[in-house]
């Protein structure tokens, strides 16, 4: 087992991870020891990046054959794309350990502050599992860790009936979703020896089309009710709201990443391309996740919500530039399954720094202004400059504005997209252009969402007596949100240095791919317009003159009170009303005495929002197999002679089928 | 060929985009008034091409039938609509069923349907693809508006515009039909609009209004 | 040369935007039988509101006074990228109309929010039906644009522009038609201009635009209101090069340039005409039918793009 330096550094991850980090949390309860593993995880995800760049740029990937260790083949491999997502899960990581050490500390008693990294550091380790697996069983090993540690971490924040009842949600579609992955593997075997990476990916090609379909298809499900796809995406918002704010930034941010790891690398990489049907398939569903995502999204008041269904509106996005892919690959264009393909990992990467950002964000406040309603918020621009700084950045980055990193990948969507019109005589010559309205008016709803959110939240008048004594956050929480922020920013306006290690990733995953132009002239013209447009803004700067603080005109009022102000239900409430069909709330009105109805004593308003597909998809699903698990159970008669007649049947149509096989 | 030959040539090729427009106008008007002139604009612009066509076939008779198109469609039946309602005194809403922006996406996907049914057809036939679609465009465009508008004067106009759409298409298939079959086509729509103005005031009359979703007993 | 010219043209847009909403405003006051102001008195108040001193509210934070000027920086981004008299603009052969579309929302952006920031509810309204009617109208803006880059397989604006030049004028495209019709709808609701929303209200009731620069004074005023011309400018001209470009220079001559010029007036001064008599003869729609208006600008769009699949067979 001779393993050179890059085999040593991904021993010495796992060790730090997954052996060092908890025993030191389990033996002692000195602060220094929880110093020592925050430092531990910090130098373990540099480490990480340290080992992704060796897996890029390096002629062989490093690997790690622990086979000897566990039943099942079990080894690691750090190939060009599990470089990509092992530099993005311990890139994220960093900021967000270092705004954790403050925040846990302000947040959690002794016991479970070390309960908390324990399982911060296993769930680390778990996510850089999956993305470097190498064989199915350290894939599914991984993948399963990574749902049971997260809802640990929910569970240490506090176990109330509902929070179980959503825990128990999330837990019961992960699983369903890992049930379709391991279908997803097995579904292999017949056709090669063994789940190893190397040899799954050798047996694709020949396999017959049947197969490929329904590998296509488990891996959709699967790997999309991971991602949070419509219609299974119904845990998303239940769960990540309810994680403390560093976990749910690594939920939002990373692990919904390893979902798309994983399907892309079923896809592209296994099978290299799915049937001719599974890009408009991809794509239909992607543009309804999007559009749904983005409704709901603007809907929310509570902002740990609003940016979970944003959530849902990105992979939407990314999911989008997987389905252009997969189109152009089975019309046999690569240039544009490629410039389709880096948009989409371009929006992976983008999304978990913003993401991370905006959920990192949410904890500042949070811990400030003691709520995260944004009926509750205002006015901590004043009061927490620079978290309200790193948020604006984050907000701009996810609504898609230009000089920030979310406009670069969804440029190159928007590009990829386009192309598909030069697809003459197909059906995708006018969906791909005509999916470019879609994506437009999501990300219109996007900037729509996210000027409320940051507007309703840090700016105007505090609303509440916790959001007027809010205090900026400790120094560990800044830095977290100032590294994300600037790589955001940088990212924004030079994006070549992400542009050019991903094009040499697509042209791994799609043979015969070059490069594609689009990536060469946004590196080149985002600058300029950066200059342009910053050269200007400090131009007119100049103008400007001094100011004096006056009292706002009031009508004639003594003054202006927070009440006075827009709040978020309020702003959202035109796009609610134009989008009605979406929503459709239970609305009750409630006038009390009632036989008196023009001078009620008090009347009371109740609006309860069940989304649609709640009432229109799960609902009528889960009662359908509860009423067939009631009609099963007649099978279940207490008769111990039935029970033999059960068992003397199976034998018997066994020994029938066995007799006509022959 | 001259200027009046190259405005020929310009019309016969571009005129279905203007038909185009004129439908989805339609789709979106909210008032009586402007639907039956955006009729009569649609009927002046089949009456251009009428006329366009009778030039470059040079065929006189042809001639007749676009006067007779513009006299009747873009002058008669219009005066007579907006005389109508002076005399029925009714509401000037459209009452339509679909919002504007339902019916606007439905002509798009009419429009779409009709290129899609006439593209292999037109192939066969050696005609321009543009007109005949313009042609089905009109005639589903007419069925849509006659299902979606309430009001019994939209019925007639639907039935009206579904009436351009036929005689398009018969148009172009034929490059001009006999005079006698146009003359006597265009007494059939007289003689239907004549009794369905009188209906529409028997109507009006018997039931205080003209909302057809409330007339009821075609039942058994 | 060129780079010299590039950026007069981004001059012209810059200077002459205010000449043109004092030339609209003042064919307004005619049509409605009044004298009008003098078209020089936009740049009258300009001048004005440079020299003044700036009120704040208290509530304001860095965002409310950043605003101004990230609004203006990206409207000029925007306007290097639109061929006034040549068929190339500064930014105009590389970048592609995506980015020209996305700069004017990160100006939109920031706007909104800086009238979230000043603490009243006029702000706050004007914010969020702005954000009803953005967000409205970024497909069928976008739409209109895919469909002439796809007939004219170029991306970049300056391409799409020098390829309508070589077409015959008198060709009538069925892409073209309904394009126009779509983004000179999408443009009223862009720029705020009516039906969409009345540019010279000062009713809270119907504001979209001018409640979100309420809480503005002095340069900062200045600098919302030259971005809006500016904007407005540079939508005209942008229709004009898209779809009426003929008569630009094709090359760097003196006198190419000057016709070109006179041309560009021309052209500019039918559209104002044309946005004049449109606005005085219509009534504001009612709020909640801006997404009915913008709906029918997105399925003309999107027809647009539909025939773009006939003509490219």
């Amino acid at each position: 087992m001779l393993i050179g330096p890059t085999g040593a550094l991904f021993v010495l991850l796992a060790v730090a991870l997954g052996v060092a980090v908890p025993v030191i949390l389990m033996a002692s309860r000195a602060p220094g020891a929880r110093r020592l593993a925050i430092t531990l995880i910090l130098a373990a995800s540099f480490a990480g990046c340290v080992l992704a760049v060796f897996g890029f740029l390096g002629r062989a990937a490093p690997r790690l054959d622990l086979s000897w260790a566990a039943p099942f083949p079990f080894s690691f491999v750090v190939d060009r794309l599990s470089a990509f997502f092992l530099l993005l899960v311990c890139a994220v990581a960093i900021p967000v350990t270092i705004f954790a050490a403050p925040y846990f500390d302000l947040h959690y008693s002794e016991r479970r502050r070390n309960w908390t990294w324990g399982f911060f550091s296993l769930f680390l380790l778990s996510m850089i599992v999956v993305v470097t697996a190498a064989t199915g069983f350290s894939f599914l090993v991984g993948w399963e860790l990574m749902t049971l540690v997260s809802a640990g971490l929910i569970l240490i924040e506090g176990d109330s009936a509902e929070r179980r009842h959503n825990v128990f949600i999330y837990l019961l579609m992960m699983h369903a979703g890992a049930a379709a992955v391991a279908a997803c593997f097995f579904l292999f075997l017949p056709y090669s020896h063994g789940l190893d990476f190397e040899a799954v990916r050798a047996s694709g090609a020949g396999m017959p089309g049947g197969i490929r379909a329904a590998i296509f298809l488990a891996a959709f499900v699967g790997f999309g009710a991971k991602a949070g796809l419509i219609p299974l995406h119904l845990w998303l918002p239940r769960a990540h709201p309810i994680a403390p704010s560093p976990v749910s930034a690594l939920m939002s941010g990373i692990m919904l990443k390893t979902a798309v790891y994983g399907f892309v690398r079923f896809t592209f990489d296994f099978l290299g391309g799915g049937p001719w049907w599974s890009g408009y398939v991809v794509l239909i569903v992607a543009a309804v996740t999007g559009l749904l995502g983005i409704l709901y999204a603007i809907a929310e008041d509570d902002l740990k919500r609003l940016l979970a269904y944003s959530s849902v509106e990105n992979i939407g996005i990314i999911f989008l530039g997987l389905g252009a892919s997969l189109i152009f690959l089975a019309h046999g264009v690569p240039l544009g399954a490629a410039l389709a393909l880096i948009a989409a990992l371009f929006h992976t990467f983008n999304h978990a720094f913003f993401k991370s950002l905006l959920f990192l964000g949410a904890g500042a406040i949070s811990n400030s202004a003691h709520s995260a309603n944004l009926n509750e918020l205002g006015g901590l621009q004043r009061r927490m400059p620079f978290t309200g700084a790193a948020v604006l950045i984050g907000c701009c980055s996810i609504a898609g504005l230009p000089l920030f990193s979310g406009f670069v990948s969804e440029w190159l969507t928007f590009r990829s997209l386009l192309a598909g019109s030069a697809l003459i005589n197909t059906k995708a010559q006018i969906i791909l252009p005509l999916m470019v309205g879609i994506l437009a008016l999501i990300g219109g709803l996007a900037a729509a969402c996210f000027v409320k959110t940051f507007g309703t939240a840090f700016l105007g008048r505090p609303r509440s007596t916790g959001a007027e004594h809010a205090e900026e956050a400790p120094l560990g929480m800044r830095t977290g949100l100032a590294l994300l922020a600037a790589v955001c920013l940088a990212i924004g306006i030079f994006p070549g240095f992400l542009l050019r290690p991903l094009v040499a990733l697509a042209q791994v995953l799609i043979p015969g791919a070059g490069v594609p132009e689009e990536t060469l002239s946004i590196a080149r013209i985002l600058p300029w317009t950066a200059a342009i447009v910053l050269g200007t803004g400090a131009l007119v700067a100049v103008f400007k003159r001094r100011e004096r603080i006056a009292r706002t005109w009031a009508c004639g009022l003594p003054g202006l009170s927070s009440r006075m102000q827009y709040t978020s239900t309020v702003f959202s409430k035109p796009l609610r009303f134009v989008f009605a069909q979406v929503y459709r709330p239970d609305r009750k009105v409630e006038e009390l005495p009632a036989d008196q109805p023009y001078f009620p004593v008090s009347i009371s308003y109740r609006s309860v929002r069940t989304t649609s597909y709640e009432r229109v998809f799960y609902r009528p699903f889960v009662e359908l197999i509860l009423s067939l698990a009631y009609r099963l159970r007649r099978l279940q008669t207490g008769n111990i002679q039935v029970y033999l007649l059960y068992i003397f049947l199976a034998l018997v149509s066994l020994l029938a089928f066995l007799r006509f096989e022959r | 060929m001259g200027l009046v030959g190259l405005a020929t040539e310009k019309i016969l090729s571009s005129f279905s985009v203007f038909l185009f427009l004129t439908i989805l106008l339609l789709a979106v008007a909210r008032r009586i008034s402007t639907s039956v002139l955006l009729f009569g604009l649609q009927s002046a612009i089949i009456a251009a091409e009428v006329l366009a066509t009778a030039f470059q076939e040079k065929l006189p008779e042809v001639y007749i039938v676009g006067a007779l198109v513009f006299v009747i469609k873009v002058v008669a039946i219009p005066r007579a609509f907006f005389l109508l309602t002076k005399r029925l005194k009714t509401v000037r809403d459209v009452k339509a069923s679909t919002t504007p922006t339902q019916s606007v996406f439905i002509v798009a996907a009419i429009i779409y349907l009709s290129y899609a049914a006439v593209h292999s057809y037109g192939r066969v036939v050696h005609v321009p693809d543009d007109p005949l679609a313009a042609a089905v465009s009109l005639i589903l465009t007419g069925a849509f508006l006659m299902v979606s508008r309430k009001k019994a004067l939209m019925q007639m106009l639907g039935l009206l515009v579904l009436e351009n759409g036929i005689f398009l298409a018969a148009l172009i298939t034929t490059f001009g039909m006999p005079l006698v079959i146009e003359i006597g086509i265009f007494f059939d729509i007289l003689m239907g609009l004549l009794l369905m103005g009188i209906f529409t005031f028997r109507i009006s009359d018997t039931f205080e209004h003209l909302d057809v979703s409330k007339l009821r007993k075609l039942r058994g | 040369m060129r780079i010299a010219l590039d950026i007069l043209q981004v001059l012209l847009l810059i200077l002459g935007a205010p000449l043109v909403r004092a030339i609209i405003a003042r064919l307004k006051a005619r049509l409605q039988r009044r004298r009008g102001a003098s078209i020089w008195r936009p740049y009258a108040e300009l001048f004005k509101l440079l020299r003044k001193e700036e009120l704040v509210p208290p509530t304001s934070s860095a965002v409310f006074r950043l605003a101004p000027m990230v609004l203006f920086g990206a409207t000029i981004g925007a306007a290097a990228f639109v061929p006034v008299v040549h068929a190339s603009a500064l930014l105009g052969s590389r970048g592609d109309f995506f980015l020209f579309v996305y700069l004017l929302a990160l100006g939109r952006f920031f706007l909104s929010v800086g009238a979230l920031d000043g603490g009243c509810a006029f702000g706050g309204m004007g914010a969020s039906r702005e954000a009803l009617v953005s967000s409205l109208a970024e497909a069928p803006f976008l739409l209109g644009l895919v469909a002439i880059a796809i007939v004219a397989s170029r991306v970049d604006i300056a391409g799409m522009v020098a390829w309508t030049l070589g077409q015959n004028i008198f060709n009538i495209s069925a892409v073209h038609i309904l394009a126009f019709t779509s983004l000179a709808m999408v443009i009223l609701a862009e720029t705020g201009r009516m039906p969409v929303d009345n540019p010279t209200t000062h009713l809270e009731l119907t504001m979209i635009h001018e409640g979100m620069v309420l809480e503005y004074s002095g340069p900062s005023l200045a600098l919302i209101e030259w971005a809006s011309a500016i904007k407005l400018h540079i939508m005209v001209a942008l229709l004009i090069a898209l779809f009426f470009p003929w008569g630009m220079a094709s090359n760097g001559s003196g006198w190419g340039i000057a016709v070109a010029l006179l041309l560009y007036c021309t052209k500019t001064a039918v559209l104002v005409i044309l946005l004049s008599v449109i606005e005085s003869s219509v009534a504001k729609l009612r709020m909640y039918l801006v997404p009915d208006f913008l709906g029918v600008a997105s399925a003309l769009s999107a027809l647009a793009v539909i025939f773009t699949m006939w003509v490219k067979r």
